[in-house]
């Protein structure tokens, strides 16, 4: 069906419709086909926090979003009515009732969006063999599932880079567990790569994703606002996460509720104070996403906010690149760094979070005219950016 | 004979398979639980700073991630040596925390992930045999419970009000959460000492109003009646037998007024608790209050021989009243759900910790021992992959569980073994109430009652530690430093929504982990068979079931084993947690001090 502004409206609110534009600042689509969009959710070596985490999301909720955005779950483990039954060894009953079948039928029909939950075992020797469901490896399960998608995405860190399956151990190499386009920071060992197959992916980092990273990013690609697979090089970043939620300029430190701390050189070393995690090895100045800026759960807070330091959740290494969570960055002696330059990094960061908190502003005042308020926010940025040199090269002196 | 398989058994947490043989009669004569994945969690919190154990393991399962770090947090407050000090406030935070993650946890598992089953088509069939009042039960079972893209006969259903209403709870509490714990699923919060923040006036205030969000949903969806009179008449009814009239007179009042209307919404004061009591029940339906059919949930699930079988709760909630700090061990009464272990008999007896060990005789993990317990366990998965195989029996080995054991005795964890152990009055006179009558006294229908009783003995308590018990100006941590860790053990005691959670620690020389082992409430229930060939809680509970709804009422129906579902999800199984590969140890096995 054609969809007019009403109805890309409607679609749009069940998503949160200021959250959406705000993301996605709309001229409005003048036309487009909006069908049904079909979901096939897979499960794999997960905890199921990045499907409670879905469940947290949307304004009013998901299964409205789901409805008005006309997509149709097809699969999923957790939600659907279906469970794999077999009888002296077959497949009996229908679809409506065995999810095995159910399975096959939707996989058959092609041309769904995949989204991959949890990682995908590779282990003992190459076979798959420690995860097999249905009789089936999950290694096969994900291959068929793949082949026939229209896109793939890849929710959580378990996904998107292994995450805790592919943590530094002495049984890990065994396991083999892998993500579907990176192995931790590998993008030659994503399972994409072992099983040759070649399909467009976005990733949705993060230990769990928010809820709005994966509405929002399955909520533009319904509604035509990420082109797949055309748009993906402008909007993803080199480890395909959508810039907008990970930006590359910006990072979590920028608008902690505890930077004033920070500038003032007021830090915690124990937890339950009010300060500063520096010191209790908060890696917010490292982290690319808009925790802070978006904040979780009824947008309301955000680790460092809850006193404990950033775990850089969302970075392709995580967990290995954040260990141990509670020394300073400084003392771990992460390459390149010490605290002079991370103090310069994070003068870097105040300059960028001026430009965030301009943005916040013309964004109230101007409404959503897009390009021209892109132009002005650079200048605006551009200002600040200059006031803060000049400041900070008069200190100097 | 029939070989029914469920695979996947999907709607809990994780991957999971039951085989069953069942006769002609439609009677499962055998059953196997089998765990399909490895996840080798735990091996790599070794070497490592024990610190980050609290925010690692809780990405064993973002269903009861609280859980996992609370149980961690345990354990490094008695590997730093300040379990004693733990401030009262701390403990507080601690509790909501936990308790509020309980209730959550609940209301999906009995909504989205086990409720869902009441919107089985073979209860269209069932009740479709008796008449406009048959029509009425099932139409309204419908309309609460259909899941997510539901299909009958090709027509699609509407979401259920109940399912949508439970997932839209379940989010009003997590954001509750996360007021003082950042985010969830993947809180913070939970640390060695205390907690990482101490809430404000204004958090305390929010607190409260989500609490009584929740609180409404309780009332006029759940119950019914308000939470208040309910705990009031069952959990403080001065006998069981009071406990259990107040529901029964309840449930009469309703029945009498809509056999006559047939109108069983919620509207007419059917809340989805009393619904599930009236209609749950054979015994309670159909003979007590003259329901013309009923699922006949409480002939199913239990336990045919009461010496191979208990059930176990650690405990969980310190008692503000003690102040501040905590013994570890967790012993009776020290905790405000206690801990205690329940023979089969139903006789509660006193917890000892040192009772707790392992067996993976039929597991697939190397070891020369079959059985440890869990301060000198090990786990190495078998490399071969052509030793990964299902289908050679029962002699074999079949799962990545592992077998715990209670003395030697496989236990039944959660809800109901935490209101057993607590003696709840309600409960324990529904246990007598079918076991007086011939029914098993323990049965999927009072484990589901149990999980729903639960909710509302922890939503009380919950009220009373944000209202009266929480101090804003009081403290939330001891400081600690690394050092305080040298060569040191800690056990953490505690309860997750699926029952009682354990994480042992070690730490050598330079404070680093030598040993972390989390033995998990999933693990027990979903068990293989141990060392001795005693098969696990959930094989046991399926053997005897009928397989299909309400005890074979229309009939053997293999292609739709209602039997296994309803009582295999009756444990809220959760694999992610079952098999974490418990062990981050290696090969040290040398014990550092008696605990």
């Amino acid at each position: 069906m054609k969809m007019d502004r009403r109805t890309f409206l409607k679609a749009v609110g069940a998503l949160g419709a200021s959250l959406f534009l705000q993301t996605y600042r709309s001229d409005i689509v003048k036309a487009l086909e909006f069908a049904e969009t079909r979901i096939v959710w897979i499960h794999g070596g997960e905890c199921t926090g990045c499907s409670e985490s879905l469940l947290n999301g949307g304004e009013p909720d998901v299964l409205q979003a789901f409805d008005r955005l006309n997509i149709r779950l097809e699969y999923h483990e957790l939600l659907l009515g279906q469970q794999g039954i077999y009888v002296d060894g077959e497949m009996v009953n229908t679809s409506e009732l065995n999810s095995e079948i159910l399975f096959e039928e939707v996989i058959e029909e092609e041309g769904y969006i995949l989204v991959v939950e949890g990682a995908i075992a590779n282990g003992p020797k190459g076979t798959g063999k420690y995860m097999i469901l249905g009789g089936k490896t999950y290694k096969d399960i994900f291959r068929e599932a793949a082949e026939n998608a229209s896109l793939i995405v890849a929710v959580g860190q378990c996904a998107t880079n292994g995450g805790v399956n592919s943590a530094d151990s002495e049984i890990k190499d065994l396991m083999d567990f892998r993500g579907v386009a990176f192995t931790m920071e590998d993008g030659e060992k994503g399972m994409l790569q072992e099983l040759g197959i070649e399909k467009p992916v976005i990733n949705i980092n993060g230990c769990p994703p928010h809820p709005d990273w994966m509405l929002l990013t399955l909520g533009a690609v319904v509604l035509g606002k990420i082109k797949v697979p055309d748009d993906l090089p402008d909007v993803l970043d080199q480890w395909l996460r959508p810039k907008v939620f990970f930006p590359p300029d910006h990072v979590i430190h920028d608008n902690c509720p505890r930077r004033g701390f920070y500038d003032k050189g007021e830090f915690d070393t124990v937890v339950g104070g009010e300060k500063c995690l520096w010191k209790l090895g908060c890696k917010a100045p490292y982290t690319h996403a808009d925790c802070a800026i978006r904040r979780w759960n009824g947008y309301h807070s955000l680790c460092p906010q809850s006193g404990s330091p950033c775990i850089a959740c969302v970075s392709p290494g995580f967990p290995d690149s954040s260990r141990p969570f509670f020394q300073e960055i400084e003392d771990v002696g992460l390459p390149g760094t010490n605290i002079d330059t991370v103090a310069k990094v994070a003068i870097g960061g105040s300059l960028i979070a001026a430009g965030a908190h301009a943005f916040r502003r013309l964004a109230m005042k101007n409404g959503h005219k897009g390009k021209e308020r892109e132009d002005e926010l650079g200048k605006e940025i551009g200002k600040e950016a200059g006031k803060e040199n000049n400041k900070d090269e008069k200190g100097d002196q | 004979m029939v070989e029914v398989t469920v695979d996947q058994l999907t709607r809990i947490e994780g991957h999971y398979r039951i085989d069953t043989q069942v006769n002609e009669e439609g009677v499962i004569t055998e059953a196997q639980s089998m765990g399909l994945m490895l996840r080798g969690f735990e091996r790599f919190l070794q070497h490592q700073d024990p610190r980050d154990a609290a925010l690692l393991t809780q990405r064993i399962c973002g269903v009861c991630p609280t859980s996992h770090s609370l149980a961690a947090a345990n354990a490094l407050d008695q590997l730093f040596g300040v379990e004693d000090a733990v401030p009262k406030d701390a403990l507080v935070v601690r509790n909501i925390h936990q308790g509020l993650n309980t209730i959550a946890s609940h209301t999906t598992h009995v909504y989205v992930l086990w409720g869902t089953d009441l919107a089985n088509p073979a209860y269209r069939d069932l009740f479709g045999n008796f008449g406009d009042t048959g029509k009425a039960v099932w139409d309204e079972l419908l309309r609460r419970y259909a899941p997510i893209s539901y299909r009958l006969n090709g027509v699609d259903i509407p979401v259920g009000i109940s399912y949508a209403a439970a997932i839209r709870e379940k989010r009003r509490l997590h954001e509750a959460i996360s007021l003082m714990g950042a985010k969830m699923p993947h809180s913070v919060l939970a640390h060695v000492g205390g907690v990482t923040y101490g809430p404000t006036l204004a958090d305390i205030g929010q607190l409260a109003s989500y609490y009584w969000k929740v609180m409404d949903f309780v009332e006029n969806f759940a119950l019914g009646v308000s939470p208040e009179t309910w705990i009031e008449n069952t959990r403080f009814a001065s006998s069981p037998q009071k406990a259990v009239n107040f529901v029964l007179e309840r449930l009469q009042e309703l029945t009498d007024a809509s056999l006559v209307s047939n109108d069983f919404s919620h509207a007419a004061g059917w809340g989805d608790v009393p619904l599930l009591a009236a209609f749950g029940s054979e015994l309670i339906g159909e003979e007590l209050l003259g329901l013309p059919a009923s699922m006949k949930l409480d002939r199913t699930g239990g336990y045919s021989n009461p010496d191979t079988i208990g059930y176990l709760a650690y405990g969980v909630f310190y008692k503000p009243e003690n102040g501040d700090g905590y013994d570890p061990t967790s012993p009776p009464g020290s905790r405000v759900i206690p801990s205690g272990y329940v023979d089969g008999k139903l006789k509660l007896h006193k917890f000892d910790h040192r009772k707790i060990s392992e067996s993976i005789a039929h597991s697939f993990y190397v070891d020369s021992e079959s059985d440890r317990f869990p301060w000198e366990g090990t786990t190495d998965p078998e490399p071969d992959p052509d030793e990964i195989d299902y289908s050679r029996g029962t002699e074999s080995r079949y799962s990545w569980i592992k077998a715990p054991h209670y003395d030697g005795i496989p236990c039944e964890l959660g809800p109901l073994s935490r209101m057993l152990a607590m003696e709840d009055p309600l409960i324990i006179g529904l246990a007598r109430l079918f076991g007086d009558n011939g029914y098993p006294a323990v049965n999927t229908y009072l484990r589901m009652l149990a999980r729903a009783q639960e909710i509302l003995v922890v939503a009380s308590e919950i009220l009373k530690w944000v209202t009266v018990d929480l101090d804003p100006s009081g403290k939330f941590a001891v400081p600690t430093d690394l050092s305080m860790a040298k060569d040191s053990e800690g056990m953490g005691l505690w309860e997750a929504p699926r029952g009682a959670l354990g994480h042992w620690i070690a730490t050598g020389p330079d404070s680093k982990v030598t040993l972390y082992q989390a033995v998990v409430p999933s693990t027990w229930n979903l068990a293989p068979r141990n060392t001795a060939g005693i098969p696990g809680p959930v094989e046991q509970a399926l053997v005897g079931n009928r397989i299909s709804a309400a005890e074979n009422a229309l009939g053997v129906d293999y292609t739709n084993p209602v039997g296994i579902f309803h009582t295999a999800r009756s444990y809220d199984p959760c694999l992610a947690c079952a098999i974490h590969t418990i062990d981050l140890t290696g090969k040290e096995k040398e014990r550092v001090r008696v605990i």
